[in-house]
């Protein structure tokens, strides 16, 4: 418990520089003044508005602001929308996790048989062919992918919607889209995990025990090649966040990740702040439950 | 090929069962309109390339935004395309004196919450973008003085200034009147959450970044509306946008890439409509200091390298104009002598640069958006060959467009920069406000006398046919001077279904009620 306790307070000094690196590269790469404003605008115009947004402040006056207000759980108004931008985010967010959830789903469902198969038939025609759909799965952009997956299955097909949010059959394709890349990096990881395994002395033991197969292979082996998997699963949250910015916006899907990449078009500073900032807590909670997960999968881990 | 379809059906029947039961329920929902097209043939569905930014009709700028809020709200008077300024909600209009504008409000207009609309609520509306400079149209109708209420149904705008736009000013963007005891009431949170105009169709839902639901307005004041439900789909990528209209998802789909034209038109079910937008292409330089474009000479050489014609044909696959001027027909002032033309000679061009000591070719740097318009990049670097044909080799910076608006708002470019102008006010004055004297400095550096003197005159000129000269008269000077070289006016292009007749418009707004059921 002190061990989780310690690691929740560590992530404070990484909010912090998150926040101060956005913070910056907000207002160095553009000014939303000249973004919103129309081009017969006079010089006063815009200076008048400028100020009105809070623009004309010294930066590190700036800064301290926003601090206390995030504080405070303000996250400031959204040009755009002018409204909380906290609130914007947070709206999207369930429909950011539905996808993210359901592409896990489905990359674990693909990837734990292709990974377990792949390795006990080591070297075999099938071991070849799942190795190479998985180099292929992983190659391909994800939105490329979305954009065959569409013209496929919904143009030609017309199994699936186009696009849009709201029933489980208009997740699937953004979930396949976003999950393949995932599955395929898992299935890799699972078959090298389940080789090792297999090699090892507890696993003759068991085999010499006359232990069926199957027992051995899922029992014995796959628990212990499930570590790896664990932390790999952890690290693509990152990942899954990455491709979500893609994904949403090919499918039209409305998550954080559409969201965050217009306000970054727009330099909608509160917006783009606010959605790191609740992405950065996502990675960091992720990586908090992987660590409690592998003490449920190896008790022989301790965290002191 | 048979192996792969088996594979192309084992990954069917693999996602089939994933999704269970559930999957053949959104199945049919995803693709509604095919199956429903003849029990619920008043819904239109529409599909942007971006969401509406706003309901606040003050502080947004945004042409696909308006193109919606044209639905909820109503203006005092519309912009015709072929008839000019009709009634709206204003029954009629004289304007007494320079400054002053009567106004006459139809009766009996109700908003959607059923108030009635009364000369208070245009006092309210106009006057709150007219006086706060925080408000992105402020701009616009900073020009308005006071609106002063008179009776119920008749209110008088004046003006610090002649202002012979004001027609023009109060049929756009910032125009559609708002229910001042509404909003008073309730708050601008709740106005914005429930938007509340006059218009045909009433605020229903919106889904940010995904759709936005309208309903027909029972008690609307003009004809019945036609539709019962209109759904605007925010779709950003172009592909996925075309998909929707070519398995029935949308009606109507919005700013179709040149690319997509053959996909939707060999389809049996869909067809491309394009008609002008206002919106020109055109390059901007440096007139004078230190730059190789201070000379007329090298300026004009870059015009006369251009083929537009080549440009349009090859990457826009026809879809614009060539014009020589910003101020295309169907703006007030437009000079249609300098539209649908070009002077594209490239021997001359080199004996210019000659002329111009530039025998072994010129350096210049330009600057250009990527992404932002319509095929801009391709344009560019087609044009950029051109220019490299008759000796000037153009050093050519392409930008995304956040990164290219913050030089652009400073002035900081070079000789040349890439651009793409709209025009909402449908007037001169709006087109060539940024080569006036104060605008142009540290941009164009444009100075000249008789230019200036027309536009300024211009602007308060309340003589129609004066003004008209006026603007003609500069246009044909601009296009001397070359501070701007306009290149081509694009069109915008739709994908529509078969079952919908649509005209676009040259404002690229969206009546609804103009769209029918064949």
């Amino acid at each position: 418990m002190k061990y989780f306790f310690l690691n929740v307070i560590k992530t404070v000094p990484v909010l912090i520089l998150i926040t101060l690196i956005v913070f910056i590269l907000v207002r160095v790469t553009g000014d939303p003044v000249a973004l919103m404003i129309s081009e017969n605008a006079t010089e006063q115009e815009k200076a008048e508005l400028r100020e009105a947004l809070g623009l004309n402040d010294n930066l590190i006056v700036q800064y301290i602001n926003y601090m206390g207000s995030i504080i405070q759980g303000d996250f400031g108004e959204s040009f755009r929308y002018n409204t909380d931008a906290l609130t914007l985010v947070l709206d999207r967010l369930p429909a950011s996790i539905e996808l993210a959830i359901v592409s896990m789903i489905l990359a674990t469902i693909v990837s734990v048989p292709l990974g377990i198969l792949s390795a006990i038939k080591r070297n075999s025609l099938l071991d070849l062919f799942i190795t190479g759909i998985s180099v292929v799965g992983k190659a391909m952009p994800n939105f490329w992918l979305g954009i065959m997956l569409i013209l496929v299955f919904s143009v030609m097909l017309s199994l699936l919607p186009v696009s849009g949010s709201g029933t489980l059959a208009h997740t699937i394709l953004p979930a396949v889209a976003l999950g393949t890349g995932i599955a395929a990096e898992m299935t890799r990881l699972i078959r090298s995990s389940m080789l090792e395994i297999l090699g090892q002395d507890f696993i003759r033991t068991a085999r010499s025990k006359g232990l069926f197969e199957a027992v051995v292979v899922n029992v014995h082996a796959f628990r212990n090649a499930l570590i790896p998997v664990v932390t790999i699963m952890a690290l693509q949250t990152s990942t899954l966040i990455g491709g979500t910015l893609i994904t949403e916006t090919v499918f039209a899907w409305p998550g954080v990740g559409q969201l965050l990449i217009q306000a970054v078009n727009l330099r909608d500073m509160a917006v783009v702040q606010a959605a790191v900032f609740i992405i950065a807590i996502a990675v960091i909670v992720s990586n908090l439950l992987a660590d409690l997960i592998y003490r449920l999968l190896d008790p022989r881990i301790k965290y002191d | 090929m048979k192996f792969f379809r088996y594979i192309l059906l084992l990954i069917v029947l693999l996602l089939a069962a994933c999704s269970g039961g559930n999957d053949e329920e959104g199945a049919e929902e995803g693709t509604s309109n095919d199956s429903s097209d003849g029990a619920s043939d008043e819904v239109l569905t529409i599909g942007n390339s971006n969401d509406i930014v706003s309901f606040d009709i003050h502080d947004h700028n945004n042409t696909s935004t308006e193109a919606v809020h044209v639905n909820m709200f109503n203006y005092l008077v519309k912009n015709d395309p072929d008839e000019g300024f009709i009634p709206d909600l204003a029954e009629s209009w004289e304007n007494v004196d320079e400054t002053k504008w009567e106004f006459k409000l139809k009766e009996g207009v109700k908003f959607h919450n059923g108030d009635e609309l009364t000369a208070e609520d245009v006092k309210f509306t106009l006057e709150r973008v007219a006086n706060d400079s925080a408000l992105l149209e402020y701009g616009a109708y900073r020009q308005i003085e006071e609106v002063e209420v008179v009776s119920d149904y008749e209110f008088v705008i004046h003006t610090y200034e002649p202002e012979p736009a004001l027609l023009n000013r109060v049929s756009r963007i910032g125009s559609g009147i708002l229910p001042k005891n509404y909003i008073e009431t309730e708050g601008w949170d709740v106005f914005l959450e429930n938007p509340v105009g006059t218009g045909p169709y009433q605020f229903e839902e919106w889904q940010k970044d995904s759709q936005l639901t309208l309903t027909r307005f029972d008690d609307y004041f003009g004809d019945e509306p036609k539709w019962s439900q209109v759904e605007f789909r925010a779709i950003p990528e172009n592909s996925t946008r075309v998909s929707e209209l070519l398995t029935g998802g949308i009606d109507l789909a919005v700013n179709i890439p040149p690319d997509d034209i053959e996909r939707i038109e060999s389809s049996e079910d869909t067809t491309v409509m394009s008609a002008p937008s206002q919106r020109v292409m055109l390059f901007v330089l440096r007139t004078q200091g230190d730059y190789p474009t201070a000379d007329p000479k090298v300026r004009e050489a870059i015009e006369l390298a251009i083929d537009k014609e080549a440009i349009i044909e090859s990457v826009l696959e026809g879809h614009a104009v060539p014009t020589r001027t910003r101020v295309t027909p169907g703006n007030f002032g437009a000079n249609e002598e300098l539209y649908d033309t070009q002077l594209y000679d490239p021997e001359r061009a080199r004996e210019l640069l000659e002329e111009a000591g530039y025998a072994d070719g010129v350096n210049i740097k330009l600057s250009s958006p990527s992404g932002r318009y319509l095929k801009d990049r391709e344009s560019v670097e087609l044009m950029v060959a051109m220019l490299q044909e008759v000796g000037i080799n153009a050093d050519v910076e392409f930008l995304e467009w956040s990164a290219f608006s913050t030089p652009y708002s400073n002035k900081e470019f070079e000789d040349v920069f890439f651009i793409a102008y709209g025009n909402s006010m449908f007037d001169g004055s709006q087109a060539l406000q940024r080569l006036e004297l104060e605008m142009a400095a540290g941009e164009t550096d444009y100075d000249n006398p008789e230019v200036e003197e027309l536009l300024s005159e211009a602007m308060n000129n309340m003589d129609e046919d004066s003004r008209l000269e006026q603007y003609q008269k500069a246009q044909e000077i601009i296009s001397e001077d070359r501070p701007i070289i306009p290149l081509f006016q694009v069109e915008s292009i739709y994908g529509v279904n078969d079952r919908i007749n649509f005209e676009p418009e040259l404002s690229e707004m969206l009546y609804v009620d103009d769209i029918t059921i064949k």
